[in-house]
């Protein structure tokens, strides 16, 4: 008797509990979003709460204070970021500012346009892409990894700008089916060029869709083929997820009020609260949510 | 362009004031972001798209529209705000930003600030210290403020702040390359395109550059402002012409349009 082998397409779905073992040690980890909105948080949690440690964090474009936290809790090494803040709530992320200043973190200093290029050469298997803009300023002085050359078509001087490749992507996007098909509400921001560029792919969604609801308008598929999907509504809590919700300020201002007392006094009371009551404690995105409270998440269910 | 024979409105403020500036310096048909957390600047650009430039291309909160028949503008404080949306004509799809650099320079109009601006109009937002290494004080970051400013039509220097530590003799980092160390060619020199810095604009005057050697100068003093207030205040010594012009008040239809469609909330009125 041979054992019937189920023949099926396979589902990604992991839970955020199983989608964090991925993340380890010394790896390079982007993080999708943009400055207050779609940050990947309910995994960014799960990674600090695993207590991984010297992580490369390549944030977003413009990357907000996900980034920060993870400086705070104590998993970053270095990071990757043309800026870390959250503009009104606070114009510069206290612990990349005060890390940086310290030197308890590396800053692989970069402008936008040339993260994108860096993230495009990986995408595209190339050690490098040539650009022009930022010529005459410091980032090829602060960061050595850029190079100045003359082209060989034309002589002009243009900046090599190394790729960049995460070895993995956290996203959070609207929604996606267990195959890996992912839509976003809104613009994406620079979620796409993260994915290509990454080795793998991990988004957290505010709905699972079945596969024929992606079928129904496959021009709204941001992303296809990730590596895994992970269910986690108001995952990208306390910033805003277009569609779903607008950015929880008291909660930002709370954190940032927690961070500035840590790094500007010394006081290392309130981020600890802060860490242990929304981080640590919760073993789960949906015991985080629970600390938070429905009447808050409801407030901010709008866009 | 307006006529400066416009009624001049009765009772103004300083940030409208500059708001006015940056409107009557701009025109139709440019691109130009409106930055979420700059409200003068944001509302000098709506100011000029209202009055005289239906097709001028704004960009706000990740979209591409155009506001010349919107009654009034909500205040968007997170340039992520979907709500922006619902004016879309295009998205902005952020990592598309080096996909358009050929458009950009021939059109776009923009905004630069910094911890520091030097004499030639460099900036810098990486922040402050002799030594990369060991920063008195990190900054943001350069955002996409040193690719812009090369890709660009060009830009003006805006600043909060008029005083001494950011106006300095020499930035101690450049973030976005303005006049390098002087000279009409310092740009053309790199291979550097688009137009370069226009106006460094402060709350106490407007700089210019001159001609040859790029130099910042002062072009007009707010009203009420004095030449030793500023000359005390800027961190270099700004080359001071025979003249120096009062910046245009402005006229009671731009206060209007500005309070009744672009700043309801009075973000522009209060006087800190």
């Amino acid at each position: 008797m041979t054992e019937q082998v189920e023949i099926e397409r396979r589902s990604l779905l992991l839970d955020e509990v199983e989608a964090g073992r991925g993340i380890r040690d010394g790896m390079t980890v982007a993080l999708g979003g943009f400055i207050t909105s779609s940050h990947p948080m309910a995994l960014v949690r799960q990674i600090i709460r695993n207590g991984v440690r010297d992580l490369t964090v390549i944030g977003a474009a413009s990357s907000g204070l996900d980034v920060d936290l993870l400086i705070g809790a104590g998993c970053v090494r270095k990071i990757i970021s043309p800026y870390v803040g959250a503009e009104t709530l606070a114009p510069i992320g206290p612990f990349f500012r005060a890390a940086a200043e310290r030197g308890e973190i590396e800053v692989w200093e970069i402008d936008e346009a040339l993260f994108y290029v860096g993230l495009r050469a990986a995408a595209q298997l190339l050690p490098f892409l040539p650009w022009r803009g930022l010529v005459g300023t410091s980032y090829p002085e602060v960061n050595p990894d850029l190079k100045i050359f003359r082209d060989p078509i034309k002589g002009e001087t243009l900046i090599a700008v190394p790729a960049i490749t995460p070895d993995v992507t956290l996203i959070h996007a609207a929604a996606a089916d267990v195959y890996g098909n992912v839509q976003h509400h809104g613009t994406g921001f620079g979620d796409r060029a993260l994915h290509l560029a990454s080795d793998r792919t991990i988004v957290e969604v505010e709905r699972v869709i079945p596969n024929q609801e992606v079928r129904k308008d496959p021009l709204k598929t941001s992303l296809w083929e990730v590596d895994a999907v992970v269910r986690a509504p108001f995952g990208a809590h306390p910033y805003s997820s277009p569609g779903f919700h607008v950015e929880d300020r008291e909660h930002v201002r709370e954190y940032v009020a927690a961070a500035q007392a840590y790094t500007r006094m010394g006081d290392h009371g309130p981020f600890r609260a802060y860490l242990e009551r929304y981080v640590l404690e919760p073993a789960t995105h949906a015991d985080y949510l629970e600390r938070v409270g429905i009447k808050r998440l409801l407030t901010l269910y709008e866009y | 362009m307006r006529s400066t024979d416009d009624a001049i409105a009765t009772e103004y403020t300083t940030p409208e004031l500059v708001a006015a500036f940056i409107a009557n310096d701009l025109e139709d048909g440019i691109g130009v972001m409106v930055g979420a957390n700059l409200p003068i600047p944001r509302a000098g650009v709506l100011l000029a798209h209202l009055t005289h430039g239906p097709n001028m291309r704004v960009t706000l909160s990740m979209t591409r529209t155009n506001l010349f028949h919107e009654p009034a503008m909500e205040p968007f404080e997170f340039s992520t705000d979907f709500r922006a949306a619902k004016w879309a004509e295009s998205y902005f799809i952020h990592n598309q930003l080096i996909d358009d650099i050929k458009r950009s320079s021939m059109r776009d109009v923009f905004f630069i600030g910094g911890l520091q601006i030097d004499r030639y109009g460099n900036a810098n937002l990486i922040g402050i210290g002799a030594d990369y290494g060991h920063l008195k004080m990190r900054g943001p970051g350069g955002v996409g403020t040193g690719d812009k400013g090369c890709h660009c039509k060009r830009y003006y220097l805006y600043i909060n702040n008029h005083d001494r530590r950011v106006l300095v003799e020499k930035c101690d980092f450049v973030t976005a390359f303005g006049w390098g160390d002087g000279g009409a060619d310092a740009r053309r020199k790199l291979g550097i395109p688009g137009g370069g810095p226009r106006y460094c604009i402060t709350p106490l005057c407007i700089f210019d550059f001159h001609e040859e050697t790029k130099h910042m100068r002062i072009k007009s003093l707010h009203p009420g402002v004095t030449l030793e207030q500023v000359l005390d205040q800027t961190g270099f010594a700004p080359i001071v012409p025979a003249r120096i012009e009062i910046t245009l008040p402005p006229t009671a239809e731009q206060i209007r349009i500005l309070r009744e469609r672009i700043d309801r909330e009075g973000i522009l009125r209060r006087t800190s």
